[in-house]
Order: C-alpha cells, then structure tokens, then sequence
C-alpha cells in the first residue's frame, strides 16, 4: 500500500517573549496510508490543525519534511487532489448554498453547477440549495461544507473537527458520509478531540499531545482486549469468596450470582473450570476491550506525568501561553 | 510569487519610476494648476485643518467670511486678519477677500488721527501678490494690487506700472479701469508710452462704438471715450508745452516751455517737539496754488529696506499679518497754504503703532513732482525740471527724476521728552530757516500759462 | 485569471451587504442630497460651493469606505477560516490577494457611482438651468478622480493589512492618506523656510516622493473655480491614472511578498 501521508521530523516553532522557542509540533513522523482513515487524536492546542495547515502549505514547517500524496507539501497540483474542510468553517453568509459550491467549483476552474447540485444532493441539502447560508442550521453548513470538500473527486480529504458543535444526528450524518467516502477508496485524515464517534469509524489513529505523538497504531490493536468479564449462578460462597483473593481482580456475590471482572490471563480457564465443578453455571463470559476514551485519557495523562505537566484538559490561558507567539522560528 | 528577487525589482522599479515620474512630470502640473493650498497651513487648526482636507474649503471658508463680516461691523479689525488669512488658504480663489483684505490691511489700520499704519504694507502687498498668482485668469486682484501702488504707496511707479500692464493682460479687463495705467505711466515718466496707450484706448472706444446710433451707446462708453479723447489732448499739449519733446530732439535749452526758469521752491521747516511724542511742524513752500503735500516720514534710523523718503515696500513682502511691532514709522503730508505749512503731529494716543524703541530716528521731509497735481507739473514738468531749490533739491534719491529732500536725525529722548530733554525743548531747522517768509512775494508764484496759449511747436 | 476573478465577484457580493459599509455609504448619500441646503450658509456663490461641498462629502465618504472595506477584507478571511477552504484549493496566494483587492475596488466603484449619480440628480433637480454638459463634466469627472485616488488607497490599506491588525491598519492607512493629502503643501511651506537645515529638507523631500501622493487627484479646484483653462488636462489625467496604476502595482507586489511569507 502507498501512503498518502508521509512526514519525517516534521517540527513547527514558535520564538517565545522570553526569547526561547516553542515547538507546537515537535519531530513528527506520520505514515497514512492511501484508502484508510485515519485518527488524528489530541486535546485542543495539541499541534493538530497547526500539522494540517502544514500538510497543505498553509503555513511552513520550520524543520523536517512532508510527502502528500507523493509530492512535497504546498505543491499546488497536489492541491487538484486533496480537499480540507476547516473546523468551524464560515462561508460567505449573502450566498445561497449553491452559490458557495459554484464559487468553489470555479476555484478549480471552471464552474460545474450540475456537479454542484448533485452533491448537494449528496449531502441531503437538494431542497435547501437555494436559501442563503445565513438560514442554514449548523449541520446544514457542516454538510456544506463536506459538499464542496467534494468537488474535485479528492483522493485525499482532511477533515478538522468535522463534528464540532453539531447534534447527535449530524453527528451521525456527518459520520456515515465518513465511511462513504472509505467505501469509495479516498483516504480520510481526521483530526478531533472528541472521541465518541470517531472511534467507530477510524482505521487507525494517532494520539497527539504537546506536539509529539504518544500513541500510534490500528485501532484494534490499541484497544486489544486485555480483561475479561464472567457471570455465573448459583455458584456456591466458598468459591467465591476464594475468588476474592485473587489480585486485580473485582469480585461482586449475592445470592449465588457471581460478576467477576479480572485480567485476561492463563488462569481464566482454570476459574472457569472451578466453578462448572462446583455446580454453578456460566451465563456470560466476555472479553472486554479498552474504550478509545480510556486509551486517549491515559496516553495524554501518562505524557504529561512524565514531562511534569499540567494534567488534563487545557484551558482558554495555557491556550493562549501557546499560541501567542507568531513569530516563527526561521532555521 | 515563486521568484522573490524579482518581486523586490519590481518595487524597487517601480518605487523609483514613480518617484521620478512625479517629481518630475505631475507634480510641476499638478502645482500649477490644480495645486489648493497656498500658505502655511499650519496656521490651521485640527478641525479646520481636517475640514480643508475633506474638500469642504469653500463652504468653511464661505461661513468664516460671513463671520468676518461681523467683525467689520464692530470696528473690530484685528480679529478680521486671521480669518482672512484662514479664508484664503481654505478657498485661495476667493477674489473678493483677497481685495478687500488688501485694501483693509493698507488702509485700516490707521492711529487716532487717521494716519495708516503703513508697517501693515508689506502684508497688504505680499497678499496681492499671493492672490494674483492664485487668480491668474482675472485682472482684478492684479489691478488692486497695481492701486495699492498708485495711490496708497504713491511711489515706486514702477511697480504700480507692471501691475496694471499684468491687469490690461487678462481680458476681463475693466474697459474704465484701464485709464488707470495711463496715469501710472506718466507718474512714472514713461511719456511717450503713456501717450500711445491713450491712443490704444482710443481706438478701442472708437471700435466699441462704431457707426451706432446714439442712443443705442451706452452713456459709460460714450463717456469713457470723450475722457480718453480729452486725456490724449491734454497729454499731447502736454509733452509739448512741458518741454518733453523738445527734450527727446535735443532742443529745449533753446525754447520757451512752461518749465523754464526752473522754479525755487524754498523748502525751509521746522520742528518742534512740543510735549512727549507730540510734534510741530512749521515751514515754507513758495508755492501758492493749493495742491503741494509735503511729505514727512519720522522712522526708526534703521528701518529695514528704507530708501530716501520712503520703503522698498515690497523688498521682504510676506503675509505675516503681523507689522514689526519694535519699529516705528510715521508718514503724514504737510499741505501748503499760503506758502507755509503748520501741522501738528500727535503720536502720544497710539503706543503700539509709534512704539518708539530704539535709540535713534530721523525725520524726512519729501517731495516728488511726478506725485503732483496736473496744474503743478505744468511748471515743474514731468521729471521736475521745472522744480528747484537752493538747498535740497535732489536728482539720485529716484532715478530719473529730481525731488525735495532732506532729513532730520532725532533720539527717542527727544521724541519722548525724557532725560535731559524733559525740561528742554528740542526743536531742529532745516538750513535757511526763518520765522518769516521772505522776498517778493510775486516772484515767489508759480505763473503758470494757459495750457494751449503758448509753446514752440 | 478565472480564479482572480471568481474571488474578485465574491467579494465585491459581500461587501455591498456589509451593513456597516452601507451606513456609511447612506450617510455620504444622504448629506450629497441635504447639500443644496447646506450651501445658503456660506458666502461664496452658491454653484461653487454647492460644487465644492458634495465633491468633499463624496471624498470623504469614499475615502472611509476605502479604508473600512479594506483593512477587514484580509483579516476577515482569516478569521472565519474561509481563506483556509479557498488556499487548499489550487489557488495561489497572489491570485487571492489581488482577487481580493479587485473585488475591493469594485464595490468600491459601485459605490462611489452611486454617490456620483445621486450628486448629478441633485443638481438636475436644484439648478436645472445651471446643469450644462460642463458642468456634468465637471461632477463626473471629480468623482472619476477620486476613484482613481481610492484604487491607490485601497492598495495601501491592502498593503498593510497584509501585516497588521485591522485597527492599527485603519489608523495607517488614515494617517497615510492624511500625510499623502497635505504633504505636499507641508513640503511646500518646509523648501521655502529659510531657518531649516539641508538634511531636514531632504528627508521632506524624500518622503515627497516615496509615499503616494493623494492630492494630485484632488482637480477639484478648477472644477469649482471655473473659468481656468488648462492645456493637456487629458494627458494629465493619463499621467495620474499610469502613476496610480504604478504606485497599486508596487504595493500589491509588495503585499504579495508579504502574504506569501505570513503565517494565516
């Protein structure tokens, strides 16, 4: 498989007040594949969108190097091939939402109002083309937004906080287009710090934090299962309050009903034969895979233990901290 | 932009293309004929200053001379300069606030007795000067400028002369007003020229008129011609019976012209300075048809640009608006009657006009036979070769022409009455000074001939 | 070229709904309409100040709109992240730079003409006798400069806003077209003191030169003041528009090597 995304070091700095430097995004090495689509995971100020900008040219990596689609990043025929849909994104509120895709369709060159209108449609907006933005629910301009992210048939799409601030149902929406899009073999980049529907859809993910990555790796394999869950009746007390004993391990008994939660090791079989013997029996045994929150929590908390960080979400401040040196580090 | 280097040659071509282009090319265009401002603008206010720039000078400049109106009603006129000069850089084509500023610099300020307060003339000047050049495409403040030569300054000639030919240029010349020049001409002795301009304007009246039948003339026209056609006889009988023509053959020393004997007329004077900064000044003239002013000047010793009798006014003309408030310069005419003059000057109501304070003055007493009444010239002649006396009769102080003319030194302790002058009065003759007048009193009257009775040619 | 113009037509779309523009631009329409009333307050001839009054509000309102349209119309792009869609399209940062300013310039030109059209029925209504082909001429072509001096303006504001904040660029580009209207008059009054030193005259007269000079499109004065014949006047106006046209060109190359370094 080609990649679609490949970064080497890929490092952006700041010049701080103080004269120091400040690395939103440190020594980032990324591999995308082409047709999978990929988590790109991290609380806010984390480095995300400023890798994104990067990746398009936006802005300049101050070291390292970035292949999109084979080419360097920036290069403007990659741009033919590739789509980013902004987080939040604002469009031009006098325009109908035909008008927005026709005045994006023409940034291509020439303007193709019946593509337009087919992938209004697309995205469930055929009634709604021809009303103004400004009328728009959020989940109308997001679709919108997806719409016009389509024009150019892109193989490569980067999506920014594609769900940020909509409802459950355009979550969903917004998701099942996602998996379209896998099903017609393009390669999705998702950046989010939301986690709940992103988990059910990424192939792979990256978690990012402080500007490097903690974490990276099929899904699957992150989220390998490592504890089981067993239920069992009528399950005499001796052997359960043997159970008790065991380390790591949570034990609930009540009237013969016996939920064990414990570590998926060699003795699973052994507890499980344990009980048959004493005249109980197994009503449910399931292994119990880890939880994307559960992962990004403890790469992110691990992380910043490590480096003696501030724990946990960051805020409006530290934000600021981060952000507000423009001036960029020249090398 | 791929290629920096060859964005920054853009700019710096450009940079400089343009720098040139404008300097040299729109700007010398711009400034000659879209240009606004005149002055220094920093005599503006903030919001008068943002005013200009938004584009609403003449309306603002319209408002203040209205204001300015009030201000002429309350006899209040210091507060009129400024606006004036506010109203001329906002809107330098208002010609009308050009005139009347100039006529009211030159002649409004004047000290209790009315005497002009003539250290205002270089102000008044400087802003015909200024408004002309605005106003290129109308004779008036041209001409206005020309008269304040003529009559306030009534002297210098020249310039009143150079004036008016500017006016007679632009078309929209005043028909009546160009006999003015005429005037000028011979004042400043350029006889012959006067004469041909006289037939000029002539002509122009005869064209004007035509073969019309009276009553469709105009009285004006009809008028402005019979007063051309006498000026041109009289001036013609004129050149003859003064001698000037005979001057141009070369032959005058041997006719009879109404100039010759030339004519003594015994300028003798006296002052007296009576109280602190007043004066008394008694003399003679033996003169006696009415007409002569004498004038008399006291200034500070070194007044700036200073000429025997006089002030290159416009040697450091600049729109100030703001006199030299250290110097003094007092200028009066001393009018003959009866072959004497008797005139008391009062400078003691006016401290900031005759402020006295420097050390050393002097008193001058002038007189030009070009500044004379027709009837006067006639013996004393264009030039005055008709004109003399004994003691000061002087041919250097203008070119071209002689003049009366001495003067007097005088110290502010004097003028002032202070020091060892508080109790002794200073009183200073001319050379030749008696109490009395003397000598025949026939001889001492100019006789002067009817004009078409006599004269050689 | 497509590109440039597509963005161009958008903009020009979003700036005539911008709703502080058309207050601004409502306010210079209305006051052009209320001048003839205005006019009596003054003791100049009344064509001439009702000439120069309406050609002043119209500078001055043009002039705001100018600024105001301009020094939002990067720095909005920015913010509502709209430049990030258009530049991850194959658009080239220069093409959206000079898109912008062109759409910039065109509503600007809108605007303007409908300032200019509501003057010439103002003086058709008050002074219909006085409304001749001249002095059609006259309000056209006053108006015509100006927007020439607002393209140049404009470019300015452009220049800086490739740079700077909005609010630090309203008072540059406020304070250039101040310095470019009365420079030269300054200029002027600074050659002819005798008291300052060489140096201080040179440096005048460099920045004579190198900052865009606004008032040469000021020809009002001979169109208020008529009466004033002016040989070439055409090719003079030739002369502004090439200078104008090379003077936006230097600041737009400029901008463009700005913007093509800036961090968005």
């Amino acid at each position: 498989m080609s990649l679609a995304i490949e970064t080497k070091k890929l490092t952006k700095s700041y010049k701080t007040k103080g004269g120091g430097r400040l690395d939103v995004v440190k020594e980032l090495d990324l591999q995308v594949e082409a047709g999978e689509i990929y988590g790109f995971l991290g609380p806010n100020g984390a480095g995300k969108t400023t890798t994104i900008k990067m990746l398009l040219g936006i802005i300049e990596a101050t070291d390292g190097e970035a292949l999109v689609l084979g080419k360097e990043a920036g290069d403007i025929e990659v741009h033919r091939e590739l789509s980013y849909l902004p987080e939040k994104p604002y469009y031009y509120e006098h325009m109908t939402g035909l008008e927005i895709m026709e005045f994006y369709s023409s940034l291509f060159g020439k303007r193709d109002t019946e593509k337009c209108k087919a992938l209004l449609e697309r995205v469930n907006l055929a009634n709604d083309m021809n009303r103004t933005i400004n009328q728009y629910s959020k989940g109308m301009q997001q679709r919108v937004g997806l719409a016009q992210s389509l024009l150019n048939d892109p193989k490569l799409l980067f999506l920014d906080e594609p769900t940020g601030g909509l409802d459950p149902i355009a979550h969903i929406e917004v998701r099942d287009l996602i998996l379209e899009f896998r099903e017609e073999g393009k390669t999705v980049f998702i950046s989010s710090h939301e986690l709940s529907d992103v988990e059910r859809i990424c192939d792979r993910v990256a978690i990012i934090n402080k500007g490097e990555i903690v974490q990276q790796g099929k899904l699957d394999v992150l989220l390998a299962g490592s504890r089981v869950e067993l239920t069992a009746d009528s399950v005499p007390a001796g052997i359960a309050d043997g159970f008790k004993a065991m380390e790591d391990t949570t034990v609930s008994f009540k009237q013969g009903r016996l939920i064990m939660d414990m570590p998926d090791s060699s003795e699973t079989n052994g507890i499980l034969d344990a009980i048959r013997t004493a005249g109980g029996t197994i009503i449910s045994f399931v292994p119990r895979r880890a939880r994307l929150e559960d992962l990004f929590l403890e790469s992110v908390s691990a992380d910043n233990k490590v480096k003696g960080r501030k724990m946990g979400r960051m805020t409006i401040k530290d934000l600021e901290a981060e952000e507000a040196p423009l001036e960029e580090v020249k090398e | 932009m791929k290629n920096r280097k060859l964005g920054f040659a853009i700019i710096a071509a450009v940079a400089v293309a343009q720098g040139l282009f404008q300097s040299f090319v729109i700007n010398p265009f711009w400034a000659k004929n879209y240009a606004r401002t005149t002055g220094d603008i920093s005599s503006l206010s903030p919001d008068q200053l943002l005013a200009s720039l938004a584009g609403f000078r003449e309306m603002v400049a319209g408002i203040l001379w209205v204001r300015a109106d009030s201000f002429f009603d309350q006899g209040n006129y210091d507060a009129i300069l400024p606006i004036m000069r506010l109203v001329t850089i906002l809107d330098p084509k208002q010609i009308d606030v050009y005139a009347t500023g100039m006529w009211h610099i030159g002649y409004n300020f004047t000290d209790e007795e009315s005497r002009s307060d003539r250290r205002y003339l270089p102000s008044a000047i400087a802003f015909g000067q200024e408004g002309s050049k605005n106003n290129p495409n109308t004779y008036e403040l041209f001409f206005e400028t020309g008269w304040i030569w003529y009559h306030k300054i009534d002297d210098n000639y020249d310039r009143a002369v150079k004036w008016l030919e500017e006016a007679m240029k632009r078309p929209d010349m005043q028909s009546a007003r160009k006999n003015l020049f005429f005037r000028a001409l011979v004042r400043d002795g350029q006889i012959e020229r006067a004469g041909e301009h006289l037939f000029t304007l002539l002509e122009e009246s005869e064209k004007e008129i035509g073969d019309k039948d009276d009553r469709e003339v105009e009285f004006g026209a009809r008028n402005n011609r019979d007063t051309r056609e006498k000026n041109l006889d009289n001036h013609l009988i004129r050149m003859v019976s003064r001698g000037w023509l005979a001057q141009q053959r070369g032959d005058y020393a041997q006719g009879e012209y109404d100039t010759k004997p030339p004519f003594d007329v015994g300028f003798t004077a006296k002052v007296t300075v009576t109280r602190n900064r007043i004066m008394n000044v008694v003399g003679t003239w033996n003169v006696l048809p009415v007409g002569t002013r004498v004038r008399i000047i006291l200034r500070d010793a070194e007044y700036p640009d200073a000429i025997l009798g006089g002030v290159e006014w416009d040697a450091n003309a600049d729109v100030a608006l703001d006199p030299p408030r250290n110097l003094t310069y007092m200028q009066d005419q001393l009018f003959v009657r009866d072959r004497r003059f008797n005139k008391t000057i009062d400078m003691s109501r006016d401290p900031t006009m005759y402020p006295f304070s420097s050390e050393n003055y002097l008193i001058e007493f002038y007189y030009s036979p070009r500044s004379a009444p027709d009837h006067i010239q006639d013996k004393f002649g264009f030039n005055g070769e008709g004109l003399t006396d004994k003691r000061f009769l002087n041919k250097e102080a203008r070119p071209g022409h002689s003049v009366i003319y001495t003067a007097i030194p005088i110290t502010r302790d004097q003028i002032l009455r202070q020091g060892e002058w508080d109790t002794r009065t200073p009183t200073f003759t001319t050379e030749g000074y008696q109490e009395r007048g003397v000598g025949d009193m026939r001889d001492n009257i100019i006789q002067v001939p009817g004009l078409r009775a006599e004269g050689s040619n | 070229m497509n590109v440039i113009i597509n963005i161009a037509r958008t903009t020009i779309g979003e700036a005539i709904r911008r709703r502080v523009l058309l207050v601004i631009l409502l306010i210079g329409v209305l006051f052009v309409a209320i001048a003839p009333g205005l006019s009596v307050l003054s003791a100049r001839q009344e064509l001439t100040v009702l000439k120069s009054l309406t050609l002043g509000i119209i500078q001055l309102t043009s002039a705001v709109i100018a600024i105001v349209l301009t020094v939002y119309l990067i720095p909005n792009e920015i913010e509502r992240r709209t430049i990030y869609t258009i530049l991850s399209k194959p658009v080239r940062r220069w093409q959206f730079l000079i898109g912008k300013y062109l759409g910039a310039i065109g509503a600007l030109g809108l605007m303007m003409t409908l300032m200019t059209v509501t003057l010439v029925v103002v003086f058709w209504v008050m002074k219909p006798q006085e409304t001749t082909v001249t002095v059609l001429r006259e309000l056209t072509l006053g108006p015509l400069m100006f927007y020439v001096q607002m393209c140049l303006l404009a470019a300015v504001s452009v220049f800086f806003s490739t740079f700077t904040q909005p609010i630090i660029n309203f008072f540059l580009s406020g304070g250039t077209y101040l310095v470019g209207s009365l420079f030269s008059s300054v200029l002027k009054t600074i050659s002819e003191n005798k008291d300052l030193p060489l140096a201080f005259k040179a440096v005048a007269i460099f920045i004579q030169n190198a900052l865009p000079n606004f008032e040469y499109f000021n020809i009002q004065n001979p169109l208020i003041n008529p009466g004033q014949q002016i040989q070439n006047e055409g090719l003079h106006y030739l002369n502004l528009a090439f200078y104008a046209v090379a003077y936006i060109t230097a600041l737009l190359v400029g901008g463009i090597l700005i913007f093509d370094k800036r961090e968005v």
